[in-house]
């Protein structure tokens, strides 16, 4: 397990310490999203219905059931099987931008308290990683979807505090990310008469359209094709930082996010996911239109039973539900452990690995550079350069790279997105390494030709000086 | 459909645009003439101001056009102007509002034609048609401006199949799958229908949109 020293620093937070504190927050909200994307892009939102219906049909026929009642119920269950499978992206994409929007909430109260926050360079570096200071520490892996990645979710949004373990040394404790914002939280309120909040250094502010609640990535359709969106509109936004009540609804929107109101319930105390009817609580927008992050997760973790238990009703226990939506992905690839793929030429997923692992990280390059532009080059910044990187880039080339497969062990495998911190050099800018990454990739894999002017309309952002834990 | 685009390119010193319905078609390019004059660029079927203003340039009038002249793209922020961007499944609320209405270049919310099956993520026209709505605002600055205008040749905008039929190929983005119709289990034709009399029951009737 990776572990992520800090400072040593006393287990509370101080003005003498709030900078690394928040910076702290940061890295825990950064922490949460290449794994959440990692399991994302291993499920096939929109799989092949009749492929399903009709296998589900001949095991059913197999089993003695008349044709036109296995017809039908094969086609009843394959398309429950789409709607989960669409239901899985849509939750896992709605959490992630909000993971996105809480990097930037915990970003804007380090800018308007202390001064640049620092992004770049600062996603788990090794894997199974933990979340910074949570005690007690559990692992956390790049893995495709299944229970068990679920319940590792369910564990980094637990509104109650995990079963005991060793306490960390180097870095703030906390036993929920509740908690820890509590405790940021409460330095803010003890100490606001000494604490000097600026409103001249730029943050992420709402009303610029950084930040939209739903997309169409968001939403998924039921069995009668409604539309079903996971976020609500009155759930959440950027929060212009500059005084004590601005950061605590920074904060509040953060902790409510992730984890419900207070009281919510979490895990069961056995550690078992409470599948009980939703209450009220369990929301975190005033309309009760949207779950925590928390309770979107318990409620896929339930689903999946329930559509296990409809398959064994019909005898179809042996069946592996995931097969039908869940990719065949490696769990903790790494760029320089990936083995030749099959039909390219040594190198190509390296190539293609570096190139995606440079994007992502150019992600957070230009974000930091939005907290140190004037407002209209960061509204450049962020609209050409992080928007169309996310949408036109890293998502395209997170599901080019599993046009890659190899064979291990005599298996079978799709590459997929590593979202590994890319070791940009000085001796030129970010930009231009990243022409060069393309160029390299695009000579072994000519499906990325597609993305050449994508990769020249960026704009050219710098890096930014970032020590470590400041 | 076959059609080429060839009057997108107009030339020629008037762009025929003094009446929604009444008055002629953009003149023919003269030969010698060098200065082009664009013609009105406009993001769908049914939402062009002039006769002879739409990407075939057959159009007999006002809001009758069968499809855009801005520039085809399939996501969001790919318009290359100010009015070119389509609209609804990206953007926020307000972005979302305002379909082919975007201040400037690269701040549209969705691709463009607009395809009858796409709805607003966002906003209050979440869950409802944008063909529609851009329809709406559309015959909004017509009436205001004192001008006349015809039926769209789809009443609820251009059935996603027809626009893949017409252009060759269409698609607008996002990986949530189809917007016409998820599983073996639905009736496209009902969604559709659906989708229009809730956005804007006066302007549909039937379950194939014409």
């Amino acid at each position: 397990m990776q572990k992520t020293p800090f400072f040593s620093g006393k287990a509370e937070v101080t003005p003498k310490n709030l900078g690394e504190a928040i910076q702290q927050a940061i890295e825990i909200e950064i922490a949460t999203i290449p794994v959440y994307l990692f399991t994302y892009y291993s499920v096939n939102r929109v799989p092949d219905q009749d492929a399903i219906s009709g296998a589900l049909a001949q095991e059913l026929t197999r089993k003695g059931m008349e044709t036109p009642e296995a017809n039908k119920v094969a086609l009843r269950l394959s398309a429950e099987i789409m709607v989960y499978a669409n239901k899985i992206g849509a939750t896992i994409m709605s959490v992630v931008m909000e993971e996105m929007l809480h990097m930037s909430l915990s970003s804007n109260l380090k800018q308007a308290l202390i001064g640049q926050p620092h992004l770049t360079g600062r996603s788990p570096s090794v894997y199974p990683a933990c979340l910074p200071g949570h005690e007690p520490e559990f692992d956390i892996n790049l893995a495709p979807f299944s229970l068990d990645q679920l319940m590792t979710f369910l564990k980094i949004e637990s509104p109650d505090p995990l079963p005991e373990t060793t306490p960390l040394l180097k870095a703030i404790p906390y036993k929920t990310i509740g908690q820890f914002y509590d405790m940021i939280e409460k330095c803010l309120e003890k100490y606001d008469k000494k604490l000097r909040y600026s409103t001249d250094r730029p943050q992420l502010v709402p009303g610029r359209r950084y930040y939209a609640n739903n997309n169409i990535d968001t939403v998924y359709y039921d069995i009668n094709h409604k539309a079903q969106y996971m976020d609500a509109d009155d759930s959440g936004d950027l929060v212009h930082v500059v005084d004590l009540k601005s950061a605590k609804k920074a904060i509040s929107q953060i902790v409510e996010q992730g984890e419900g109101n207070t009281g919510a319930p979490g895990l069961n105390p056995n550690g078992s996911v409470d599948c009980k009817p939703l209450n009220d609580k369990d929301y975190d927008d005033k309309d009760k239109k949207e779950l925590s992050h928390f309770e979107k997760f318990a409620l896929l973790y339930c689903e999946y039973n329930e559509l296990n238990e409809k398959f064994a009703q019909y005898g179809l226990q042996d069946i592996n539900i995931s097969n039908y939506f869940v990719l065949n992905v490696p769990t903790n690839p790494t760029t320089a452990k990936y083995p030749k793929a099959d039909k390219y030429p040594e190198g190509t997923i390296q190539a293609v690995s570096n190139l995606l692992n440079a994007v992502y990280t150019y992600v957070f390059i230009m974000t930091e550079g939005c907290y140190q532009a004037d407002e209209n080059t960061q509204y450049e910044i962020f609209m050409f350069g992080i928007h169309k990187t996310m949408i036109f880039i890293l998502n395209s080339l997170c599901g080019d790279i599993q046009g890659l497969t190899y064979t291990e062990n005599g298996q079978t495998f799709q590459a997929t997105a590593t979202f590994e911190n890319y070791p940009f050099g000085l001796m030129s800018s970010p930009k231009s390494q990243l022409i060069e990454l393309y160029n390299e990739a695009v000579a072994l894999y000519p499906t990325i030709s597609y993305l050449a002017q994508r990769f020249q309309d960026l704009p050219d952002v710098r890096l930014t000086d970032s020590p470590r834990g400041k | 459909m076959s059609k080429k685009s060839t009057k997108i390119e107009n030339l020629g010193s008037s762009n025929g645009c003094g009446g929604g319905c009444s008055t002629p078609a953009p003149a023919p390019p003269s030969s010698g003439t060098v200065v082009p004059t664009p013609i009105e660029l406009h993001v769908c079927m049914g939402l062009n101001a002039c006769k002879g203003h739409d990407r075939y340039g057959t159009n007999e009038c006002a809001g009758m056009g069968l499809c855009a002249t801005a520039q085809k793209h399939n996501c969001h922020t790919l318009n290359n102007c100010r009015n070119q961007g389509g609209c609804g499944l990206y953007g926020d609320g307000e972005e979302q509002s305002n379909p082919g209405n975007n201040d400037c270049a690269w701040q549209g919310s969705c691709a463009v034609p607009i395809q009858a099956e796409r709805y607003s993520t966002q906003g209050e026209n979440t869950g409802k048609s944008v063909w529609v709505l851009a329809r709406k605002l559309f015959e909004e600055r017509m009436k205001k401006a004192n001008r006349n205008f015809g039926p769209s040749p789809y009443k609820c905008g251009p059935p996603q199949a027809w626009l893949v039929e017409s252009l060759g190929s269409y698609d607008s983005c996002g990986n949530s799958g189809n917007k016409y119709c998820s599983f073996g289990y639905n009736n496209p034709a009902e969604d559709a229908k659906e989708l229009c009399e809730k956005s804007e029951p006066h302007l549909c009737g039937t379950a194939n949109n014409k």
